[in-house]
């Protein structure tokens, strides 16, 4: 039941999401290993695609792929030239003829990945375009909650912040509905979408939101560079509405409640810097499990490229 | 040419079973076992439906400026083997159609290359820029009558209504492309369901009512005929209806493809079902159905938008707005609404013949004695298959591309001239 391309949640089925969950726990004991590496991908090659800029994505995918022994190519891509002109089938073609096994994709544009994996035989892998999906960002989250909560049916989860622009939002809740996790989402009016999500509870005001008694509480990061529009007042508004301060975090403490966040902070804004050092905050442990989640993502797909050799043949 | 046995349709009710007799391109009579003069050409039409050729009020040809999409010679054959003769051209070309010298330079393009008569509508404003207004006079004197900035609304109130003050005197109507760009998405989608998991800023159908609305009321105040191009969505419908029962100069169309799909449809991003304004919701497709049954929507237009596959290609956001339709439309509503029996013949003919001629201040062409022959035969027995071959289009983005539907228009004859005849399936 391996697939050639990883591309969003939605398409997943509850089999294939534990697949990939038992998977990674695997890869995750290997890095305390003194050698970190597993020769399963030698030979293969592994290109980065990046139209948008993300240090952290980047070098997680990067050293997944090389701890599977894969030879890792970075394209580097003028960060717009999909949209200057240049069409999909352009830029597969030059794909093409690097002959790469895998493409691992980033792009603003919501669809660019999917448009890409209907013309090339090579694996491709979205590392987030634009609003619509994150899926190995849900992976890795789905993974740390279950290592805090080994049976996630009937956990609470809050999604807290700009849930109209986020595919971090999007892929990570709808991983959670198919582990049977009850998610909320919170933020500004103007940035949770009224009509769109399923079974999701929508909150608007913090207080109420954590009287719903959620078990972790995952934070987004306000990007400002995204918004057209102005969707709330100011940042410092935004804070004192829907950020984690003092007081709440005290409240969250209380409670024992779990922290998460996709990274970078924006320190005073999602949340006050004392949650940085919080005991139940599950951020280091998200950056070192997404290694984890998308070795086993490569480890599990099937790239098209041999049976073009075999037509050669 | 005698056409012996088919079920005769029109706009008054069932098809009526009967013989055409045809001479020199003129209708001579119509009724019961004819008899045709030696050596008339006979048409056997025994189960098959002889109905007015259809006319389609809104095609973009995209000549001048963008003949690798579409052309008027491809898009007048495309017109004709969907069983339609007469079109009105949209003017967002490029350059787009806003002056006399543009309008000459179709029309004259039209005469030499096409097969059916050509109509062109001209822009409100300059560039279809929304500021300065376009060369009206100019081209009302070369016989437009249709005013549109088509693919855009004009954005600023008092420009438009300038325009009307101006243009009504001159006997010329408005056609509304509406849509409030603020409101509206980076690209067309439906805000709702559907948006939020593709994770693109949808437009919401109050976008579409908001401008539709105004442009009613300001052609209200100042005497204008508006007409509202493809309606999309339940309170758009309602919108015209309550202004219709008010006695506003109104009309309106309804595409196929808003009655048959929906946002559902677009899949994982099939660029085939992006068009402006977009698919809404299976409660759009209902409502927008029973406002065609109870004549809200007067007539039915295609926005026959070719774009070529590689533009269709891309990533949905990135992706032209627009599917063909002319090849496609009489074939599609035959499959969805004739032959599932929730219209009838008569509401087609009706609706996607006789009325747009109304609207362009033409004669509708119904079969009947002492008409110029206009009219198609049409199969309800047989089946299309919309390959690549099939289509006389320069482009194929349509839903129904390798679909094989219900139907078939099998001649289209216009005067003496047989513009299509194809093998009886």
């Amino acid at each position: 039941m391996a697939r050639k391309d990883f591309l969003d949640i939605a398409s997943l089925s509850r089999e294939e999401v534990d697949l990939l969950l038992d998977q990674a726990t695997p890869f995750k004991e290997l890095f305390t290993r003194s050698v970190k590496k597993v020769p399963t991908l030698k030979g293969k090659s592994v290109l980065m695609l990046f139209y948008e800029p993300s240090t952290r994505t980047l070098s997680s995918f990067e050293v997944a792929a090389k701890r599977l022994s894969a030879d890792v190519i970075e394209l580097d891509v003028p960060h717009s030239s999909v949209t200057k002109g240049e069409t999909v089938k352009d830029t597969v073609d030059t794909l093409q003829a690097m002959r790469a096994d895998y493409i691992v994709v980033r792009h603003k544009m919501s669809g660019l990945p999917q448009a890409i994996a209907r013309q090339t035989r090579a694996s491709v892998i979205n590392a987030g375009d634009g609003s619509h999906a994150h899926p190995t960002q849900a992976l890795l989250d789905a993974f740390t909650l279950k290592e805090v909560f080994p049976e996630l049916s009937g956990r609470k989860v809050l999604i807290a912040g700009d849930i109209l622009h986020s595919r971090v939002a999007r892929s990570t809740s709808s991983l959670l509905l198919k582990l049977g996790v009850e998610v909320g989402f919170l933020g500004p009016g103007s940035l949770v979408p009224r009509s769109g999500p399923e079974g999701i509870t929508r909150f608007t005001d913090f207080d109420e939101a954590l009287r719903w008694g959620p078990d972790a509480v995952y934070l987004l990061r306000v990007q400002m560079e995204r918004q057209e529009a102005q969707y709330f007042p100011s940042v410092h508004e935004y804070h004192q509405v829907y950020g984690v301060t003092q007081d709440r975090f005290a409240r969250i403490q209380g409670e024992g409640t779990y922290i998460m966040h996709p990274g970078p902070v924006n320190r005073g804004v999602e949340l006050c810097h004392e949650v940085m050092d919080y005991e139940r905050s599950l951020i280091n442990q998200q950056v070192e499990n997404g290694i984890a989640a998308r070795m086993a993502v490569l480890y599990w797909l099937k790239p098209q490229t041999d049976s073009e050799e075999a037509e050669r043949e | 040419m005698l056409i012996k046995g088919g079920e005769i349709a029109s706009e008054q009710g069932a098809p009526v079973r009967g013989d055409v007799l045809i001479e020199k391109g003129v209708i001579t009579e119509v009724g019961e076992s004819l008899k045709a003069p030696k050596g008339t050409e006979e048409v056997d039409a025994t189960g098959k439906v002889v109905a007015p050729a259809m006319f389609d009020a809104h095609v973009h040809f995209r000549e001048p400026g963008q003949e690798y999409k579409e052309d008027i010679v491809h898009g007048t054959e495309a017109a004709i083997n969907g069983g339609v003769t007469g079109v009105v051209m949209m003017p967002n070309t490029s350059p787009a159609i806003d002056s006399a010298a543009v309008v000459r330079t179709v029309l004259e393009k039209a005469r030499e290359v096409s097969r059916i008569p050509v109509y062109t509508s001209g822009c409100i404003t300059k560039g279809r820029g929304g500021e300065e207004l376009a060369g009206i006079d100019g081209m009302r004197n070369l016989g437009v009558v249709m005013l549109t900035d088509d693919g855009d609304p004009v954005a600023n109130p008092a420009v438009l209504r300038n325009a009307m003050e101006y243009a009504t005197p001159f006997g010329m109507f408005f056609a509304s492309h509406c849509e409030v760009a603020e409101l509206s998405g980076p690209r067309a989608l439906n805000e709702g369901k559907v948006s939020y998991q593709l994770g693109i800023k949808g437009t919401p159908a109050c976008s579409e009512e908001i401008c539709m609305d105004r442009d009613i009321r300001l052609a209200h105040a100042t005497g204008a005929r508006v007409h509202i191009q493809h309606v999309s969505s339940a309170i758009g419908m309602e919108t015209i209806r309550w202004w219709k029962e008010r006695g506003a100069r109104v009309t309106a169309e309804v595409s196929p493809h808003h009655l048959i799909f929906n946002e559902e449809d677009i899949g994982e991003y099939n660029t085939h079902y992006k068009m402006n304004p977009p698919l809404r919701t299976s409660e759009d497709n209902a409502a927008l159905l029973e406002g065609l049954k109870e004549g809200v929507f007067d007539l039915i237009a295609t926005d026959h938008a070719p774009h070529s596959e590689f533009e269709k290609a891309q990533d949905f956001v990135s992706a032209p707005n627009g599917i063909t339709g002319l090849e496609t439309a009489l074939v599609s509503l035959h499959d969805r609404f004739i032959a599932t029996g929730l219209v009838g013949w008569d509401l087609v003919v009706k609706r996607y013949s006789a009325e747009p001629r109304r609207m362009m201040g033409l004669e509708p062409v119904p079969i009947e004695e002492g008409r110029t022959a206009d009219l198609i035969i049409f199969d309800p027995s047989g089946e299309t298959t919309f390959s690549r071959d099939f289509m006389k289009s320069r482009s194929v983005n349509t839903p129904f591309l390798n679909q094989t539907l219900r139907g078939r228009v099998e001649m289209v004859l216009r005067g003496d001239e047989v513009l299509l005849q194809r093998e009886a399936s």
